[in-house]
């Protein structure tokens, strides 16, 4: 005979009472959720809102960010047992500032092609609203998270009829002359090239466009560092010279893949030399193979990058919770996996310095021979302006070029 | 009362099916349907066509669940643009040959419009250089490939009085040249702009000086003199070349992938003429870029610019790029190598063009417009109108008017002459400058009437021989035949007709031309089509209903 075991009371309700604190503390704090029992919790406590973190980001590392963000979806990031929902939004890096600024759009997160932008909305927001929305000076929440230099990139050709095998020091003034000398190609023994022509993208749309004008200005004032206002607005030989390159450009680009596109599929009649990211002329070098002869990059003699930063808004409409599931999500950006995967497929220079641009297979070895340089450690950079700086070189465009 | 529920059910079953059935069929329940329209230069019609039933049949639908249906419709790339800016074409999708005219577009747009009709920039759906189309013989004579040639070398040609003997070929007469309208097709824009800047020997940069100067002035009269007749299309225009022949055309401007067409039917054994090559002019061309343009109008709906994206998408996935390839265009996805039909083999070289023209602005490129009505080569003709009785009433009137509305798009430079045959003939204007004389020409146009007989092949053959006395050669020679009977009381035999006009045709294109509109279901439609086919002209079939029409695509050819 099988006696019936004694309920122990005590244990009982102490259980009981256990369970009844589990789901009290589940609702009240989601972290708890977890080890509420599965069944009962699906069926009584509603799932905990998932914390949505909005990104504006600009076009050039789409495929890259929408691959990351579902790896890194798929490993059901939590902040206190809330789960953590991505959501992109394409444009370009000066329309995100826009957008900021106009506020039609609440970002928790912006990602332009550079900190310029950064730059320029810290000054504009600043003069806006009187904080600035950003603050690039804090890298937990605002930091660059992939690097890519502006290059030059020319039918080798072309290239070689200009400045031989390498530009040197004086390219953009190199550049200048051939693109306002009448004769064209002609004074360059190939009248059959007709006139020079140089591609880059909108300044007032694309970063690429904004670096471009930004470098040739530097260039004029050899210099790297403090420019100034007045350099822009003071100096007619300055302007003068400026405004017969930009005026040389046919039709500004929205924005710098598809004028990479286009320097492939229309060649050499339509463009001799277009200014884009090395990561861009990485992704399409292939592209441009048995179309029109050899498609070569070629590095200023001064740098400046395209780094990605990507920076949480110090905004009334981004919560605690927010700012610290961004910093997760940035994080996972900065970590190993979706740094490899920038670096080895869409050929973007890691901001993770334990990567090696000289390992098998990299890009960086594959397209040695089309000019894609791995050290770029003797090449100067040119400093990032003050953001009322770059606003008013971007004014200056705006009013003596747009079109 | 069982039977009678089995009933209900039955019948309430069927009537959800049918209802659900017509919403699948186009057109019965336009509710669930958006459609999208598209007018597109013709040359990409052999492509754009069956893509266009591909998608439709693929019943694609938008977000909300919409079936898009697309009607595609081909047309003369400034013809098109034209009709969209008066209002009398309103398609959701404008896709002409090149994205050249958009600046005029928006300017023309914007005398009425706040916004621009094009904003952004359009994706490109193929790529086609512009290049000059012509027969290898002829392109080796003048020392291709070997030798670059370019607009210079044509308009050397054109002024030789020697033609082809200059170069070693008295067999080959002179140099006949063509290119489209440019008031009604993109080549023929594309043609007189780079006529211009050979003219002005520039590249970019061209000036309104430049346009007044009397070098590119007669650069320009000199190479339009040599031209055979204008055009609305240049697919249209590239069909006549390679049906007619070197005899009837030297060289005409047009797209890479219509020599690439020409040359796939060659080597296929479907068509029996020489090769023919693409020369890429020198001083440079244009590219041909087929925009696929939302446009920004006020009859566009949200639901149409989703759908037309979508459509846009289709066109630009890989498997419809590479269909493009094969029919001789430039692929836009450019993981697809430009590799055969894209060869020698077919008459073409990719690694051209190495130059192109810089686009004018909107100003400079109407001031070119305006030039070309000067430089034009200017056009005689002889219009023979049928007054027969059997024309009484609608026929008459609408034959009347649509003729006035014809004589007002003739140039002052172009002379007319205008026969009017019954049971005799009679010359109601005869050759002359129509400057002078324009009002004076349409008052008498106005009071024509009807009555008589149908003398025919007297009144041909009395205009043919006319115009051959009195018209002047260098000139584009012209007849409009316009009849709506059979012939019941000429002299002269069809067949005299026809001799007489066979006889002439060692003059390849620049023969004279007859038109021939059989006005109505009476006229013998066969023998205006043995009239006009052998001249290199056109027989239509008319109606008082499509008449204006008719006279409209005369117009193209002058």
């Amino acid at each position: 005979m099988v006696s019936t075991p004694k309920i122990n009371w005590f244990l009982l309700i102490l259980f009981s009472l256990g369970s009844m604190a589990v789901f009290v503390a589940a609702l009240i704090f989601p972290s708890f959720r977890t080890i509420a029992y599965a069944p009962l919790r699906e069926l009584i406590l509603p799932p905990p809102a998932p914390i949505n973190i909005t990104v504006l980001y600009s076009t050039e590392k789409e495929t890259w960010l929408d691959e990351v963000t579902k790896n890194f979806e798929a490993t059901s990031p939590k902040i206190d047992g809330h789960a953590i929902k991505i959501s992109l939004e394409k444009m370009g890096s000066w329309e995100i500032n826009a957008a900021v600024l106009d506020g039609t759009r609440k970002p928790v997160i912006i990602s332009p092609a550079s900190s310029l932008q950064i730059a320029a909305l810290q000054d504009s927001t600043t003069t806006k609203f009187g904080k600035s929305l950003v603050n690039p000076a804090d890298t937990s929440s605002c930091r660059s998270v992939l690097k890519t230099p502006l290059v030059l990139v020319a039918w080798k050709e072309r290239a070689d009829a200009l400045w031989g095998q390498e530009p040197g020091a004086s390219v953009w003034m190199d550049l200048n002359n051939a693109l306002v000398n009448p004769q064209g190609w002609a004074a360059y023994n190939h009248p059959d090239w007709g006139y020079v022509k140089f591609g880059q993208t909108d300044p007032l749309k694309s970063n690429s466009g904004f670096m471009t004008i930004l470098l040739m200005t530097y260039s004029y004032f050899n210099k790297t560092g403090n420019l100034t206002s007045s350099d822009i607005l003071s100096n007619s030989a300055y302007q003068k010279w400026f405004l017969d390159t930009e005026n040389s450009v046919g039709q500004f680009a929205e924005s710098t893949g598809p004028l990479m596109t286009n320097m492939i599929t229309y060649g050499p009649s339509t463009y001799d030399f277009v200014t884009v990211y090395e990561a861009t002329a990485i992704q399409q070098s292939d592209n441009a193979v048995g179309r029109y002869g050899e498609l070569h990059v070629y590095y200023p003699p001064v740098l400046s990058w395209s780094d990605h930063p990507f920076c949480v808004l110090n905004g009334d409409w981004v919560t605690p919770q927010q700012t610290e599931a961004a910093k997760q999500f940035i994080n996972y950006l900065t970590g190993n996996s979706a740094q490899e995967l920038a670096f080895q497929k869409y050929g973007f220079r890691p901001v993770d310095n334990s990567i090696q641009l000289n390992q098998p297979g990299s890009p960086f070895e594959i397209y040695a021979a089309n000019g894609i340089k791995e050290d770029l450690s003797t090449y100067p950079n040119v400093e990032i302006p003050d953001g009322n700086v770059l606003n008013i070189l971007r004014d200056f465009w705006s009013r003596n070029v747009n079109r | 009362m069982k039977n009678r529920l089995g009933v209900f059910f039955t019948v309430f079953i069927v009537l959800a099916l049918i209802l659900n059935a017509c919403s699948q069929i186009p057109g019965i329940s336009s509710v669930n349907n958006v459609t999208v329209t598209v007018i597109y230069g013709s040359e990409k019609q052999e492509w754009l066509d069956p893509l266009v039933k591909q998608y439709n049949d693929a019943h694609n639908k938008t977000a909300d669940g919409k079936t898009i249906i697309v009607q595609a419709t081909a047309m003369g790339s400034i013809e098109s643009i034209n009709g969209i800016i008066d209002g009398s074409l309103q398609p959701t999708v404008w896709s002409p040959a090149s994205s050249i005219y958009i600046p005029v577009a928006n300017a023309e747009w914007k005398k009425t419009h706040s916004d621009d009709l094009v904003t952004g920039t359009p994706n490109n759906l193929v790529l086609s250089p512009v290049v000059i189309a012509m027969w290898r013989p002829m392109a080796q004579a003048l020392g291709w490939p070997e030798k670059a040639l370019g607009w210079a070398d044509l308009a050397q040609l054109a002024t030789s009085t020697d033609g082809w003997s200059a170069y070693g070929h008295p067999e080959w007469g002179l140099f006949k040249f063509g290119h489209t309208h440019p008031s009604y097709s993109n080549s023929g824009i594309v043609s007189i702009i780079a006529e211009a800047y050979a003219g002005a020997k520039k590249q970019h940069d061209l000036t309104q000086a430049d346009l007044q100067s009397p070098e590119l002035i007669r650069f320009m009269t000199d190479l339009e003199g040599s031209v055979i007749h204008y055009g609305s299309s240049t697919g249209f225009f590239a069909d006549k070349m390679f049906t007619n022949g070197p005899s009837y055309l030297s060289a005409a401007v047009m797209y890479e992938n219509l020599v690439v067409a020409q040359e796939s039917k060659r080597l296929s054994g479907d068509s029996s003429q020489i090769p023919v090559v693409a020369i890429y002019p020198k001083e440079g061309t244009y590219w041909s870029n087929h925009p696929y343009i939302i446009l920004n109008a006020s009859w566009v709906t949200a639901d149409q610019k989703e759908a037309a994206g979508d459509f846009e998408t289709f066109l630009l996935d890989k498997p419809q790029q590479l269909k493009a390839l094969e029919l001789g265009f430039r692929p836009v996805d450019p993981s697809i190598s430009l590799s055969t039909p894209l060869d020698a083999q077919h008459g073409v070289d990719v690694s051209q063009p190495k130059t192109v023209l810089e686009i004018p602005s909107a100003e400079i490129i109407n001031d070119i417009q305006t030039l070309w009505t000067q430089v034009k080569k200017p056009v005689d003709l002889v219009v023979v109108m049928d007054i027969s009785g059997s024309m009484n009433g609608k026929k008459i009137t609408s034959a009347r008017s649509s003729l006035m509305e014809f004589i007002n798009k003739l140039a002052d430079r172009d002379q007319l002459q205008i026969n009017l045959f019954s049971s005799s003939i009679t010359t109601l204007t005869p050759l002359s400058a129509l400057g002078a004389k324009r009002q004076q020409v349409l008052n008498s146009v106005s009071g024509i009437f009807e009555g008589g007989n149908t003398v025919l092949y007297d009144a041909a053959l009395d205009a043919y021989n006319g115009l051959k006395t009195s018209g002047d050669p260098k000139h584009i020679r012209a007849i409009i035949i316009l009849t709506d009977g059979e012939d019941t009381a000429s002299t002269a035999s069809l067949d005299d007709v026809v001799a007489k006009i066979k006889a002439d045709q060692g003059e390849g294109g620049n023969s004279i031309k007859l038109f021939t509109i059989a006005f109505g279901d009476d006229a013998d439609k066969k023998v205006l089509q043995q009239l006009a086919e052998p001249t290199g002209g056109k027989q239509y079939d008319s109606s008082p209903e499509t008449i204006q029409k008719i006279y409209d695509d005369i117009a193209t050819f002058f």
